[in-house]
């Protein structure tokens, strides 16, 4: 009698105890998601529809809050900074993605070549400037750039030759690039290089007897297995350019070239906190998460037939 | 971004181990009470080196009534960040702002009124000066420290290379032409484009009025003949090559100014402790004079920055944060203000200054404080900024940096300035007309 009363008890005691487990886990991360990551994107998308205007009126009268439907959307697209922040996005992206990814790619076939010497020294080289954070490694460049306290001008100035002015005109979207490529190259290196140890030995071992030379591995064999990888490092790049905040901002004082409306975050920034259009600011941020978004589709659509293999 | 993701994973570790500390900790028990009887503790934002002595001594004095300051970032800073707290409900009692941002900060709904609590407060100050924080007759705040525009310059090189020290805006002129040509490394100042508060000072000084207010109705006027006149005059300077035109206190200006190729910087006269502190090593070489005028024989300079206490609208306890405001207009905050390099707004502060020693960029300039006195009394009282100071200044900025990237005339760029200040004013509801 005992037993039946108990034996449902505890199946369901025992069913409870396989359902909470994971929740349980799943808890910190779903708690901290919901914090500082749902809550806030509702959020954002709830203040691109209010904004302040004056209620009480008088010269002084205070601004309120109030509901304002998309005229803050139809701001973001009617504003021609906006789009030229776009703009100004693509050329340093021109510079930015393809040379962080090639210089990345180039560092990890080097590395991953027989026979090489000091390659761990070398990798971490390279992969130390991602470690020093964007800020400090903008200064460090700004002062690399000025003209007074660079050194390369300091040579040129020796030998008599006309200095280098690498924070104005044709020579800005470079400098800007090269601080991102500085930090960037290394990261994905990592990435490519740890992807091409995963290639089995035996694929080289048959090319060798094929008669293959180290270049044909690396460019028939070695790229194209590490096509997953690139297209992750493709990625981040992209998305990391639209991101592009802290080197301009860091080099801004530095130089009447960058505005503070230069790439659209900044100009997100400067309409949120110089101009106090929290508003406006939350509107442009959620049309730039869209189209981030649009983006990174389009390019995993576009690349992943190519790189996975599938719809083979 | 790979860098701003991990940054979101570092926090997130380090949040969920606050989670985790949180729960396994017993709560703390010894919150500041706030209850009546108890003494009460005043947040308060303040961004110079006067700040903490002024706390100390407030503090040693009051039991009853604790400051606790923090250093949020200068003037811009602290005006963004006290917007955003107020909208949040949870910003200081007091905080320093800029004259220029506080009406920004009265239609933002950050600074209270505290008409009532100021009560015969306005005999300690300069009528030009008090004005700065009453508006429509409420008072928003109460004047800390005040800028009246001068003429910082480098004596020492000014004297090595023979150039008298210019009175009018024409005569400076001329004395950029000689500096230049003794020496081709040389200028006489540097035209920032992003000194919006240095620029509106000179027009101010030329007469303009970029703000007006009349009834309930807004008159802007950033480029009109007075300002657009003054823009004109620093075009030609710029166009001759006579002076710089570069962003103030980058490691590359701060080299020139060092070197002794930038001889002067027309700003505040809170300036001297600026440039001490970006170069020690000219101590005793500057000298303090009055601005240049626009017709001799004038004497009239407005103020380039400055700043007031207010109380804010979050406080629960706005007497005794007024209280702790009006503390600004004291003598004993007045010496340390000289002592820390400010220039005291209030007249008791004021009337000290004439028994101390000069800055140490200054120190050898025995009547320093008589000339700032006498420069501070000349300043043109009753200026008014518009509610949008913020909006203008960066649209200022910008538009002033890409006239001079792309050498377009700096007068368009004030005309765009005005258009994107009425623009925003339009768009918030009120009511404006652009002149």
């Amino acid at each position: 009698m005992t037993a039946t009363a108990q034996t449902p008890v505890r199946t369901l005691r025992r069913a409870r105890r396989r359902w909470v487990p994971p929740y349980l886990f799943l808890l910190p991360a779903g708690v901290l998601f919901i914090a500082f990551f749902a809550i806030p994107i509702v959020y954002a998308i709830y203040l691109s529809f209010r904004g302040l205007k004056v209620t009480g009126g008088g010269p002084f009268g205070v601004r309120q809050e109030v509901w304002v439907g998309f005229e803050n959307y139809i701001k973001t697209f009617a504003e021609p900074e906006f789009l030229a922040g776009f703009g100004r996005l693509a050329i340093y992206g021109a510079f930015a993605v393809p040379l962080t990814l090639g210089l990345a790619l180039l560092f990890a076939l080097l590395l991953d070549l027989p026979r090489i010497r000091a390659s761990r020294f070398s990798r971490t080289a390279i992969f130390i400037p991602y470690a020093v954070p964007g800020v400090i490694a903008s200064l460090l460049w700004g002062f690399l750039y000025l003209p007074s306290t660079s050194p390369l001008n300091w040579i040129l100035d020796k030998i008599g030759l006309p200095d280098v002015v690498m924070l104005s005109g044709g020579a800005l979207y470079p400098a800007i690039a090269n601080v991102a490529i500085w930090g960037g190259v290394g990261f994905n290196m990592i990435i490519i290089y740890t992807s091409l140890r995963g290639i089995p030995a035996e694929i080289y071992e048959a090319a060798r007897i094929d008669g293959a030379s180290e270049w044909t591995i690396a460019w028939r064999i070695k790229i194209p297995l590490v096509g997953p990888a690139l297209v992750l490092t493709g990625l981040f790049s992209l998305i990391g350019t639209l991101q592009v905040y802290g080197e301009p901002t860091t080099l801004r004082p530095m130089t009447t070239e960058i505005s503070q409306t230069w790439v659209p975050l900044m100009k997100i920034y400067r309409d949120a906190f110089a101009r106090d259009d929290l508003s406006l600011a939350a509107a442009s941020s959620v049309v730039l998460a869209i189209g981030t978004l649009v983006v990174s589709v389009i390019l995993l659509r576009a690349t992943q037939r190519k790189s996975f293999g599938g719809g083979e | 971004m790979q860098r701003s993701r991990m940054a979101i994973g570092i926090v997130g570790v380090a949040l969920s181990g606050v989670v985790l500390t949180g729960c396994s900790s017993a709560p703390s028990l010894d919150e500041p009470s706030t209850t009546s009887g108890g003494p009460i503790t005043l947040e308060y934002w303040a961004w110079n080196e006067s700040q903490e002595q002024i706390v100390t001594a407030w503090n040693e004095a009051h039991p009853d009534i604790q400051v606790k300051h923090s250093d949020v970032g200068g003037g811009g800073d602290t005006s963004a960040k006290l917007v955003t707290s107020t909208r949040a409900g949870n910003a200081p009692d007091v905080a320093l702002v800029e004259y220029n941002t506080l009406p920004a900060m009265i239609v933002a709904g950050v600074a209270a009124d505290i008409t009532e609590y100021t009560d015969g407060l306005s005999e300690e100050f300069a009528p030009g000066v008090w004005s700065q924080t009453t508006f429509d007759g409420a008072t928003y705040g109460v004047p800390q420290d005040t800028g009246p525009q001068a003429l910082n310059y480098n004596k020492a090189r000014f004297d090595e290379l023979g150039i008298d020290v210019p009175t009018t805006w024409e005569e400076f002129a001329e004395a950029a032409e000689k500096i230049h040509g003794a020496d081709p490394n040389a200028y006489i100042t540097t035209f920032a484009p992003a000194e919006f508060g240095g620029f509106a000072a000179f027009a101010q000084q030329a007469g303009a009025e970029w703000w007006t207010v009349d009834g309930d109705t807004w008159t802007v006027d950033i480029d009109g003949e007075e300002s657009v006149a003054v823009a004109e005059y620093w075009q030609d300077l710029i166009d001759r090559d006579l002076v710089l035109a570069e962003p103030l206190l980058t490691p590359e200006w701060n080299a020139s100014l060092n070197a002794g190729d930038i001889l002067s910087w027309p700003a505040g006269i809170w300036a001297a402790g600026v440039l001490y502190g970006v170069g020690e090593q000219m101590e005793g070489d500057w000298a303090l004079a009055p601005l240049p005028q626009w017709s001799a024989g004038d004497t009239a300079a407005a103020f380039q920055g400055g700043s007031g206490a207010i109380v804010t609208t979050s406080s629960k306890h706005p007497k005794e944060a007024a209280e702790f405001a009006a503390f600004m207009a004291s003598a004993e905050v007045g010496q340390i203000q000289i002592d820390t390099g400010g220039y005291p707004a209030s007249l008791a502060g004021q009337e000290l200054t004439l028994e101390s020693d000069p800055p140490a960029l200054m120190a050898n300039q025995g009547d320093y404080w008589k000339v700032a006195a006498e420069i501070a009394s000349n300043t043109i009282p009753d200026l008014s900024w518009g509610p949008n100071v913020n909006v203008a200044s960066s649209a200022f900025e910008d538009a002033m940096a890409s006239a001079i990237t792309n050498g377009t005339p700096l007068a368009d760029a004030l005309a765009t300035t005005e258009e994107v200040v009425v623009d925003d004013m339009q768009s918030a509801g009120f009511e404006v007309e652009a002149d």
